[in-house]
Formats: C-alpha cells, sequence, structure tokens
C-alpha cells in the first residue's frame, strides 16, 4: 500500500526552481534511495514532504489523505520523521533527553513514558552512557541519536537526509545494518539521500534521481545506474 | 553547580525569607520586599527567555497590572486581596490577546514590540486622563491593604515570588522544559519532534505576563499609589533583566541568586545615587553579556567540571 505520495509538487525559490513537478510516491517498507548531484533539490524535496518549507504548487498526500499544507508538527504526529543534513542536537538536554523529544509531543506521552521509550530505542540503537552532553558523543553516536530521535515518533516514513555523511567504511556498513533492521522491524517507509553511491546499492529497493529539481529517472539501481541521463547528470555535475 | 547545591541555595533563600519578619524592623521588611518583587520578575522573565524569546516588556506589565489593581479597586470598589488575582487575570488576558499576533515575531523584531507595547500602555493610561487620573496618578484612598502595616506586606509579598518560583520549577520539571529547551535551540527541528511551537510560546507569555502582572499589583496594594511614571518605571525592566543575567539564565536558582545580590546593591544604589542607578544596570547588563554571558551559575558550574576532570586525570595517572 502506498503511504506518500507527491503529484507534480513543487517549489520556487524567486527565480530558482528547486523542486520541479516531482511525483512519486513510497510503500510501506521500502527503501527508496533520493539521488542526484548537489543542489538537485533533494534536501528541499524532504523539506516540502516534511512539512519545512510549504509547496509553491502540486499536492501531497499521506495514506489518502491530503497534506500538502499541513503544519510540519501535525506530520510529525500523524508518522512522518526526518533526521537534517545539518545536524543540531539540542544542547542542555542529555542524550536521553534528546530522544525523548518526540515521544513527548509528537505521541505525547508522559515524561515518565518517554523516558522509557527512549530508553528502549536507545538501546536498540546501540547507545550508551544516556546521560551524557550531545556535545560529547562521537559522530557516529550523533548519527544514531538523530535516527533514534526521529524514531521517537513512533514514524510510518522516515526520511534521511544523508546521515552516513562524514563515516567511515566501517561505520557506515555498521549503520546500514541499523537502518535495515529498523526498517524491517517496524515495516517503515524510509526514502535515503546519500551521495556514497555504494551505500544506495546495498540500502535501497529503488531509487529516484533528481536533477535540477526534475524526477529524470526511477527504478532499480542497478537499471537507472546505467540510464544515459542519468550519467550525464552526474558527469555534468563533476565537470 | 550541580543540582544538589542549586537546591541547597534555593533552600536557603527560602529559609531566610520566611523567618526575616521575626526580627527585622521595618526599614529591612520593605528593603525585602522589594528585592522579592523584583526577584520574582527576574524569574518570570527568564521563563519565557528559555524559549529564546528576550522580552523587553517587563515595565509594561507591571504597569498594565498595577493600573487593574488600583482602578478596580478604587473605579470598582473591588476588594484588596481580589484585586491583585484581577491584575493577574487581566494581564494574563491581555497577553493573550496580543500573543497572537507578536509571538510570530523572533528576536530583536519581538524585543523592540515588547518595549512598544509597553510604552503604548503607558500613553494610553497616561491619556485617559478621567478614568485613571492621567500623569499625576491614582491614590487608594480608603488606604493600603492591611493598613501599610509592614509584616503582612511582607508576607503578601512573599506569596507573589512564591507564585514565580512554584511557576519556575513547574516549568523546569514538565513538559515546559523540553518544549522551551526545543524552541531555543533550533525551531526546525523542534517542530519535527511534533512540538507545537506557537501554543507552547503563547501558554509561557500567559503565565509569565499573568504573574507580572500581579506583582504589579502587589505593588500598588503595597504603596497605595500609581502614577504611569512610577508603575512603569524603566527599573521594572532592567533590574530584572539584569539579576537573571548575573545570577547565570534559563533556570530557577540564577535569578534568585542575581536577585538576592542585586537586589541589595540596588537599594543601596537607589539612597547613593537616586538618579543614576539605571546606568549602574544598565553597565552591568553590558559587562555581564560581554565577560560571563552564562552569568555566576555558569562560572560555579565551570569551576565545579574542571574539578572533575582533574579527578578524572589523577585517577588515570
Ligand atoms: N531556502 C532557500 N532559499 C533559496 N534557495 C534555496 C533554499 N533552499 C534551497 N535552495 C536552493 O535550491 C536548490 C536545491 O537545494 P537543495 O538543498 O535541495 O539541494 P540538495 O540536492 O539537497 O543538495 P546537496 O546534495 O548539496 O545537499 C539549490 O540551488 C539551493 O541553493
Ligand atoms: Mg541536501
Amino acid at each position: 500500500m502506498s503511504k506518500l505520495t507527491t503529484t507534480d509538487l513543487t517549489r520556487r525559490f524567486m527565480g530558482l526552481v528547486a523542486v520541479n513537478k516531482v511525483s512519486f510516491s513510497m510503500d510501506e517498507g521500502e527503501i527508496l534511495g533520493i539521488i542526484g548531484p548537489n543542489g538537485a533539490g533533494k534536501t528541499t524535496f524532504i523539506n516540502l514532504v516534511s512539512g519545512i518549507i510549504m509547496p509553491t504548487e502540486g499536492k501531497i498526500e499521506y495514506k489518502g489523505r491530503d497534506i500538502t499544507y499541513m503544519p510540519a508538527h501535525e506530520r510529525a504526529r500523524i508518522g512522518i520523521a526526518r533526521t537534517y543534513q545539518l545536524i543540531h542536537p539540542l544542547e542542555n538536554l542529555s542524550l536521553l533527553e534528546n530522544v525523548m523529544v518526540g515521544s513527548i509531543f509528537a505521541r505525547g506521552k508522559s515524561l515518565k513514558a518517554a523516558r522509557k521509550q527512549a530508553e528502549k530505542l536507545c538501546a536498540e540503537l546501540g547507545l550508551e552512557n544516556l546521560d551524557r552532553d550531545p556535545s560529547r558523543l562521537t559522530i557516529l553516536e550523533v548519527k544514531r541519536m538523530e535516527i533514534a530521535k526521529a524514531l521517537s515518533n513512533e514514524p510510518e516514513v522516515l526520511f534521511l537526509d544523508e546521515v552516513m555523511a562524514g563515516l567511515n567504511a566501517d561505520e557506515t556498513k555498521d549503520l546500514i545494518a541499523t537502518v535495515q533492521k529498523i526498517a524491517k522491524e517496524r515495516k517503515l517507509a524510509v526514502g535515503v539521500v546519500e551521495h556514497v553511491m555504494g551505500v544506495i546499492r546495498e540500502l535501497t529497493h529503488r531509487v529516484i534521481v533528481l536533477e535540477a529539481g526534475e524526477l529524470i529517472a526511477e527504478g532499480p539501481y542497478e537499471e537507472v545506474s546505467k540510464n544515459t541521463r542519468v550519467i550525464e547528470a552526474y558527469l555534468g555535475g563533476a565537470a | 553547580m550541580n543540582r544538589s547545591t542549586s537546591r541547597i541555595i534555593t533552600m536557603a533563600a527560602i529559609a531566610i525569607m520566611m523567618v526575616l519578619p521575626a526580627f527585622a524592623g521595618d526599614y529591612p521588611l520593605q528593603v525585602a520586599r522589594n528585592v522579592m518583587m523584583y526577584m520574582a520578575l527576574a524569574i518570570t522573565w527568564d521563563m519565557l527567555l528559555r524559549s529564546g524569546q528576550i522580552s523587553f516588556g517587563l515595565a509594561g506589565l507591571v504597569g498594565l497590572g498595577s493600573y487593574a489593581t488600583i482602578l478596580a479597586v478604587v473605579r470598582g470598589g473591588m476588594p484588596d486581596w481580589l484585586s491583585i488575582l484581577f491584575a493577574g487575570l487581566f494581564s494574563g488576558l491581555v497577553a493573550f490577546g496580543i500573543g497572537f499576533f507578536i509571538l510570530r515575531l523572533r528576536h530583536t523584531y519581538f524585543s523592540i514590540v515588547t518595549l512598544a507595547l509597553g510604552e503604548i500602555f503607558r500613553i494610553i493610561i497616561h491619556n485617559l486622563h478621567d478614568f485613571t487620573g492621567g500623569p499625576e496618578g491614582i491614590v487608594i484612598q480608603q488606604g493600603v491593604m492591611f493598613g501599610g502595616k509592614s509584616g503582612p506586606l511582607y508576607w503578601l509579598t512573599l506569596a507573589g515570588l512564591g507564585v514565580a518560583l512554584a511557576a519556575s520549577y513547574w516549568f523546569e520539571k514538565s513538559k515546559f522544559h523540553f518544549a522551551l529547551t526545543a524552541i531555543r535551540n533550533n525551531e526546525v527541528s523542534a517542530k519535527t519532534s511534533g512540538v507545537n511551537i506557537f501554543r507552547w510560546l503563547l501558554a509561557t507569555f500567559v503565565i509569565t505576563s499573568a504573574i507580572q502582572g500581579m506583582i504589579g499589583g502587589i505593588f500598588v496594594q503595597s504603596y497605595g499609589f500609581a502614577s504611569p511614571d512610577s508603575v512603569f518605571s524603566a527599573d521594572f525592566t532592567l533590574l530584572p533583566m539584569a539579576m537573571a543575567l548575573l545570577g547565570g539564565i534559563h533556570s530557577t536558582v540564577g535569578p534568585i541568586l542575581g536577585g538576592i545580590l542585586l537586589g541589595l546593591v540596588s537599594e543601596w544604589l537607589k539612597l547613593q545615587i537616586p538618579y543614576g542607578h539605571l546606568v549602574v544596570y544598565g553597565l552591568m547588563i553590558i559587562v555581564v553579556i560581554l565577560f560571563m554571558p552564562s552569568g555566576l551559575l555558569g562560572i560555579a558550574r565551570k569551576a565545579g567540571s574542571r574539578k572533575s576532570t582533574d579527578e578524572n586525570q589523577r585517577r588515570a595517572v
């Protein structure tokens, strides 16, 4: 069943069309790669579906319901979660407390129940010493914390915006396994933005390719990676 | 500074305030009343600051509450104690109304608008001569509460401070703490975690404004008089800000600490330089912001953590 669909989703910034008539859909349990060169509109697309910015045109539906102009905090409540490319842990809150926030506000849990839930999530993600200040975490721990934080919304759809960036090969492998596990156990629909194609190949069932805001290709990674338009887009970006 | 030290400071401060009337004379009690009033304002100012919003509207709300009380008594014949609650209710309602518009603003814009609103309240009251008494002010003819006896007035002010303390403590221990900290850190990520930012800011603004208005009510019930110059005085804005900044922001204990220190200093300054003390608060705010942005608490915390790293190093060797 399709969880999230967009129809002709468009966002303009002044003259620039950052996302241009993108129509796509995401199914339960599916891990979808969202790729494209720098500035292609991947983050803007996630901002649109998570409600951080509003579209200029087009439509967003979640489980058959029109959510095109729904505020972000309400989308968090109905099951859409995400991480950020630029991570901002909440200062003055411990690691555990950071992970409580989604339970408290997206789920409306009491502080006590949220604490319990956060402990469970941290254990699941292999996070320890939960009283630590987020500034004392390693990069891998910060990434895990961001995922735990997003999961505390108890989402059905999750977007990960370059969570693997800055990790070494072993750490990346580690986190790929984690993402696969949490997605499978929760039947999550996951949208993954990554620049490292190895990650995309290993992790995703299907990819969409954006270039200058437009969706230019769609399909399994093996197929899309042979698509001449996609190859040109990447070469063009590199040149 | 750790949690138990903070608790000890808070408890000690409350204990001193509880026993003070047993042995202090009228003048020390009056000084203590002023200190407690400013401290209550400092605490409520800090409560909104925990969301990242800097209000310059303290004097505006104190003035509004003061006039709500005095007009309810003089024009409406309201009982004294009820008029104080009325000041809180009225200020809260006004905050609710204007909050809908101004809580969409951020940073400098929010600060400037809160300052301007206070000024607008003052000008309106100044000009509604027949109702408010205009620039000359208005007096409670039937006399102040408790016949002006310093003991009962002291307890009244302490009760006002108690309300501010209880509210602040509640904020620290409840969902408010998470909501306001998340908003202050990053509004975009707060939304993504389901925080309805506007709702939490509005609740905070209404609660803190209601307490500030109530403090205004206690002020006029203690002195029996209100004029635009006395109850909209810049003292009410600057001194509490300086107290919270000096002690350490984003906590209950910071404003208490800063309140005691600066409260006593300010009473002395008022005697020494009746017209210049505002300059001293202004300078103090500047110096604290520049050189010790996390206040005395921050300095204590740093000393504490330095000690614990020393210990760790020793243990490691
Ligand atoms: N708030 C904004 N205002 C103006 N332009 C913006 C804004 N956000 C994004 N853009 C522009 O929209 C385009 C798409 O940006 P976006 O961040 O979505 O790209 P991206 O695919 O995520 O790139 P990267 O791989 O570098 O993260 C870029 O040209 C960017 O400069
Ligand atoms: Mg991006």
